[in-house]
C-alpha cells in the first residue's frame, strides 16, 4: 500500500470548522484513484495533507495518513522533504507558477534530479533529457534550453510532470492538472499519466471537478461535497449506478448538456471502433 | 427564424507582429439567425476571441464584411460604433465574472450602467434592473452589494443580467460555464436554454466542445483562424467531417469515452507489467 | 472617500491640523496681535500675556511673525501640489486616452525632466525668473511632477485594460464616462496619497529655503526665518526654537498622517494601486503596471 488515508478530517484552526470530514482510501502500487468535487469541496486540502503542505491554520484533526506504510503525523520537516519527490510527487493546475521564469526549464528539472538523486550535473542533465522524452516532449534538446514563457501550457505541464517523476516516486498526485489546458491537450496529458502508470507502475491520485476526466484514468472514484465523501466506489459503479443525488447530478449534466446528448450507444460503439484503428 | 442577427463573411484579421504578420482569422464566415444558438469552438490561438472582438468592433478586420441586424458595420467610424453599441443590440459576457465587474461599484450601478450610457433616466433604469434581476433569479437585496461580496454563481448571473438589460438580440458568451461548479453550471445552462426560447440569439465561445454541445443548435469549429466546420451540433458530434473536429470529439472527456479508455488501459497494463 | 478618511481617527487629526494651518494662512495676518515687522525695545522677551510666544532679537512679536509666515509656507506647498497635479497627474491619466502622439510626447518630456540635473536646473530657473519662493517652488513642482505622471499613468493603465472598462466600451460609453465612472475612483487614491506626502515635502522645502534665507528678503516673516533667528540666541532663550519647530513638524506630520489615512480609506481596487511609499526624489521611477 503506497498511500493510505483513514477517515481523514481537516480542520481550520482559526474558525474551528472541519472542512474535510472523513476521506478514506487505499492506493496500491500502480492503481489510480480519482477525487471529484468542486472548489471548496476539500479535494485540494486532502491532497495537500498527503503532501504535508496544508496551508497555515489548517491541520489534520483526526484520522491518519500513511505514505509507503509510514504514518506521516510524526514526520519532521526534513523527513517530509525527503519523502516528497522520492515517494510522492504532485502537479497542479497552473504549471507556469511552479517554474522560475528566468531559468531555462531544463536546468530547473536537472536541479531537481541532482538534489533528489545526488548525481553529478552531467548525469542530472542526461536524466532530465530522458525524462523529457518520457513525458513525450517532442524535442527534448530544444525544450531543455527554453524558458517557461516560450512553452505552451501543455508543454509546461509535461515539464512539471517530468520534474515530479524525476526521483521515481511511487505516487503522483494530479490536482486539476489539466483544467487550464485545451481539450485536445488535456486528452494527451491524461494519456501520458495513464502511460506512466502502465509502464512504471506509478500510482495516481487524479483530482478534478469533472467526473468524466477522473473516470478516464481511475479505477476508483471518490465524490466529495462540502468536505464529505458522498459516494465512493469502483468507477463503473459510480458511472452506471450512482446512488447519491449529487453524483446523479454530475452524470445528468453530461447526459443533458455534454456530447453524450448526441452519442447514442451505437455511436459510442462506432467511435470505439474508430479509435482502435487510430 | 430566417432573419440574420449577425452575418460575417470572408473575415480576415492580421495582427502586426515582430518578424511578420499574424493571421488571427482567415476568411472566416459565420451567420447567426434570430433566436439561434451557435457554439464557436476552438483552442487557444484559434482566433475565437479575435472573432468576437471583431464583431464587437474592438478589432478592425483586414478584409471581409460584418452585418449586424441588417446593418453593414464594416467601415464604421468610432462614432458610428458608439451609436450602434448604445442601441444594445449585441452584448458580450466576459469569461471571468469577477474581473468584468468594477470592484468599487455596487451590483445596481454595474447593472444599470449600459442603460445610463444610453441616456435612460436613473429611476427607470433601476426598475429595469429589478426586472432583469428577477429574470436571472436573483434576490433584489443583492443590488446594494459589491461584487466581492457575492458568490461565483451569483456574479455569473449578474454579468448575464447586465448583458440582458438592454434587451439584446444577440449575446456572445465567452466560456460561459467554465468558471462554474456543476450545480451552478446546470442552472446556468438551463437558464440560457430558456433565454433562447425568448428569441435572443446566443453565441457560445468555448475551447470545450463538450461544455456547449448540449445546448447549441449549430457548432462552428475554428482551427488556426479558419472555420473548418459549421454544421448542426448533432452532425459535428456524431459525424465530424474535418480532421480537427474529429480530434476534438475524441478528446472531449465523456462518460462513454471513460469506460473505453480504462478498458484500453487495463489491457495495456496487463501486457506491460 | 473624504467620508471614509474622516471615519479614521488619524484622518480626522490630520485634516484638523492641516485645516488649522490653512485658516492661519488665510486669516493669520488679520488676527495677528501685532504688526509682524514692528520692532520694539522689548528684546528677546519671555512669553507673556502681551507677547504669547515672546519676542525676537529685534523685539518683534514671534506669534505675529509665525502667523504672517504661514501664508508663504501654505502658498509654497499649494504651488507644488498644483504643479504636480497639472503637469504630472492629469497628463498621466490623459496619456492613456489621448492617442499615441500625446502619449509619446509626454513620456519623452517626463524622461527629460527626470534626467535634468536638479541644481543646474534650479539655478537656471532662478536666473530666468528671479530669486524667490514662488520660483523655487515652481522648480520643486516641476521636479516632482514626473512621479505623479507615472503614478497616474500606471494606475490608469491598470484600470483601462480591465474587462469592466471594456464592458463599458461595448455598452457605448464615451472616454469621459469611463474616466469618470471607472478610472477616476481608482486613480485618485494613489494620487491623493502621493499628493499628501508631497505637500509635506513642500512645507519642508519652504521652511528649509527660508531658514537658509534663500528666496526671501529680510525682514519678511517666515517659519524658517523665525527658526534661524531663534537659533542665534539660544543662550538667552533656549526654548525659543520650539515654537517654529513644533509648527513645522506638526504640519509635515499631519501631511504624512493624511497620506496613510488616504491609503487605508481607499477602495479595494484603489488600494492595490497605491505604492508602498512614494517618495520625492528626482530619479524615482514608478513601474508601469
Amino acid at each position: 500500500m503506497v498511500l493510505q488515508l483513514v477517515d481523514v478530517h481537516i480542520r481550520n484552526d482559526a474558525t474551528g470548522q472541519e472542512v474535510v470530514r472523513g476521506v478514506s482510501f487505499d492506493l496500491r502500487p500502480g492503481a489510480a484513484v480519482g477525487i471529484v468535487g468542486e472548489s471548496g469541496s476539500g479535494k485540494t486540502l486532502t491532497c495537500r495533507s498527503v503532501l504535508g503542505i496544508l496551508p497555515e491554520l489548517f491541520s489534520v484533526s483526526s484520522g491518519h495518513v500513511a505514505v509507503d506504510g509510514r504514518d506521516v503525523s510524526s514526520l519532521s520537516g526534513k523527513e517530509w522533504t525527503a519523502l516528497r519527490g522520492s515517494v510522492i510527487g504532485a502537479v497542479f493546475q497552473d504549471p507556469a507558477s511552479y517554474l522560475n521564469p528566468s531559468i531555462k526549464v531544463g536546468a530547473q528539472v536537472a536541479e531537481v534530479v541532482r538534489v533528489k538523486k545526488r548525481v553529478s550535473r552531467r548525469a542530472a542533465r542526461d536524466r532530465a533529457l530522458e525524462l523529457f522524452a518520457s513525458v513525450r516532449l517532442r524535442d527534448p534538446e530544444l525544450v531543455y534550453h527554453q524558458y517557461p514563457h516560450e512553452l505552451s501550457g501543455g508543454m509546461l505541464q509535461r515539464v512539471l510532470i517530468a520534474a515530479a517523476v524525476a526521483a521515481d516516486p511511487q505516487v503522483l498526485i494530479a490536482d486539476e492538472a489539466t483544467t487550464a489546458l485545451d481539450v485536445t491537450v488535456q486528452a494527451e496529458i491524461l494519456d501520458l499519466l495513464a502511460h506512466l502508470r502502465a509502464t512504471t507502475g506509478l500510482a495516481l491520485v487524479v483530482v478534478s471537478h469533472d467526473l468524466a476526466v477522473v473516470a478516464q484514468v481511475c479505477d476508483e472514484v471518490i465524490v466529495l461535497r462540502d468536505g464529505e465523501t458522498v459516494e465512493q466506489g469502483p468507477t463503473d459503479e459510480i458511472l452506471f449506478e450512482p446512488r447519491h443525488e449529487y453524483t446523479k447530478l454530475l452524470i445528468e449534466e453530461h447526459l443533458q448538456y455534454g456530447l453524450e446528448r448526441f452519442l447514442t450507444p451505437v455511436d459510442v460503439a462506432s467511435e470505439v471502433g474508430e479509435l482502435e484503428h487510430v | 427564424m430566417s432573419e440574420k442577427v449577425l452575418d460575417v463573411s470572408g473575415l480576415d484579421v492580421h495582427y502586426r507582429r515582430r518578424g511578420g504578420r499574424l493571421h488571427a482569422l482567415r476568411s472566416a464566415s459565420l451567420s447567426v439567425a434570430a433566436g439561434e444558438t451557435v457554439g464557436v469552438i476552438g483552442e487557444t490561438g484559434s482566433g475565437k476571441s479575435t472573432l468576437a472582438r471583431t464583431v464587437l468592433g474592438l478589432v478592425r478586420p483586414t478584409a471581409g464584411r460584418i452585418t449586424i441586424a441588417g446593418q453593414e458595420v464594416t467601415g464604421f467610424s468610432g462614432r458610428q460604433w458608439k451609436a450602434l453599441r448604445r442601441q444594445g443590440i449585441v452584448q458580450y459576457v466576459f469569461q471571468d465574472p469577477l474581473r468584468s465587474l468594477d470592484p468599487d461599484l455596487t451590483v445596481a450601478s454595474s447593472l444599470v450602467e449600459p442603460l445610463l450610457i444610453q441616456g435612460i433616466r436613473a429611476a427607470d433604469a433601476r426598475t429595469r434592473a429589478l426586472a432583469v434581476l428577477d429574470r436571472v433569479g436573483l434576490d433584489p437585496e443583492l443590488l446594494d452589494r459589491l461584487p466581492g461580496e457575492l458568490s461565483g454563481g451569483q456574479r455569473q448571473r449578474i454579468v448575464v443580467a447586465r448583458a440582458l438589460i438592454t434587451d439584446p438580440r444577440l449575446v456572445i458568451l465567452d466560456e460561459p460555464v467554465s468558471a462554474l461548479d456543476s450545480a451552478n453550471r446546470v442552472r446556468a445552462l438551463e437558464f440560457l436554454r430558456q433565454l433562447r426560447l425568448g428569441g435572443t440569439a446566443l453565441v457560445f465561445i468555448s475551447h470545450d466542445l463538450g461544455s456547449v454541445a448540449g445546448i447549441a443548435d449549430r457548432i462552428a469549429v475554428l482551427y488556426q483562424g479558419e472555420v473548418v466546420e459549421d454544421r448542426p451540433a448533432r452532425d459535428v458530434v456524431v459525424n465530424p467531417s474535418h480532421e480537427y473536429s474529429r480530434l476534438l470529439v475524441r478528446s472531449a472527456p465523456t462518460l462513454a469515452s471513460a469506460a473505453r479508455h480504462r478498458a484500453a488501459l487495463n489491457g495495456k497494463a496487463v501486457t506491460t507489467v | 472617500m473624504l467620508r471614509r478618511v474622516l471615519g479614521l481617527g488619524a484622518g480626522r487629526v490630520a485634516l484638523g491640523v492641516l485645516l488649522t494651518v490653512v485658516l492661519l494662512a488665510i486669516f493669520g495676518p488679520l488676527v495677528a496681535p501685532q504688526d509682524p515687522l514692528a520692532t520694539s525695545t522689548d528684546l528677546l522677551a519671555a512669553p507673556s500675556a502681551h507677547h504669547w510666544l515672546g519676542t525676537d532679537y529685534l523685539g518683534r512679536d514671534v506669534l505675529s511673525r509665525l502667523l504672517a509666515g504661514s501664508r508663504l509656507s501654505v502658498l509654497g506647498a499649494v504651488e507644488v501640489v498644483a504643479m504636480a497635479l497639472v503637469v504630472g497627474a492629469v497628463p498621466g491619466v490623459l496619456s492613456v486616452y489621448l492617442g499615441r502622439a500625446f502619449e509619446w510626447v509626454t513620456l519623452r518630456l517626463v524622461d527629460t525632466l527626470i534626467a535634468l540635473p536638479f541644481l543646474v536646473f534650479a539655478v537656471a530657473v532662478t536666473a530666468l525668473l528671479g530669486n524667490g519662493i514662488p520660483q523655487a517652488m515652481f522648480v520643486v513642482g516641476l521636479l516632482v511632477s514626473p512621479l505623479f505622471y507615472r503614478v497616474a499613468r500606471a494606475a490608469t493603465l491598470a484600470v483601462a485594460r480591465s474587462p469592466y472598462v471594456e464592458a463599458a466600451v461595448i455598452a457605448g460609453a464615451s472616454v469621459a464616462w469611463i474616466v469618470r465612472k471607472h478610472v477616476w475612483g481608482k486613480v485618485l487614491p494613489p494620487i491623493a496619497v502621493a499628493l499628501a506626502q508631497t505637500t509635506g515635502v513642500g512645507f519642508v522645502v519652504v521652511a528649509s529655503l527660508t531658514f537658509l534665507g534663500i528666496g526671501v528678503r529680510p525682514p519678511a516673516p517666515t517659519w524658517g526665518g523665525v527658526l534661524a533667528a531663534d537659533l542665534g540666541f539660544l543662550s538667552y532663550q533656549p526654548y525659543a526654537p520650539l515654537a517654529p519647530i513644533v509648527l513645522i513638524m506638526a504640519t509635515v506630520w499631519a501631511c504624512n498622517l493624511l497620506a496613510d489615512a488616504l491609503r487605508d480609506a481607499s477602495g479595494v481596487a484603489g488600494r492595490a494601486l497605491v505604492l508602498r511609499r512614494p517618495r520625492f526624489s528626482g530619479g524615482s521611477r514608478v513601474k508601469e503596471a
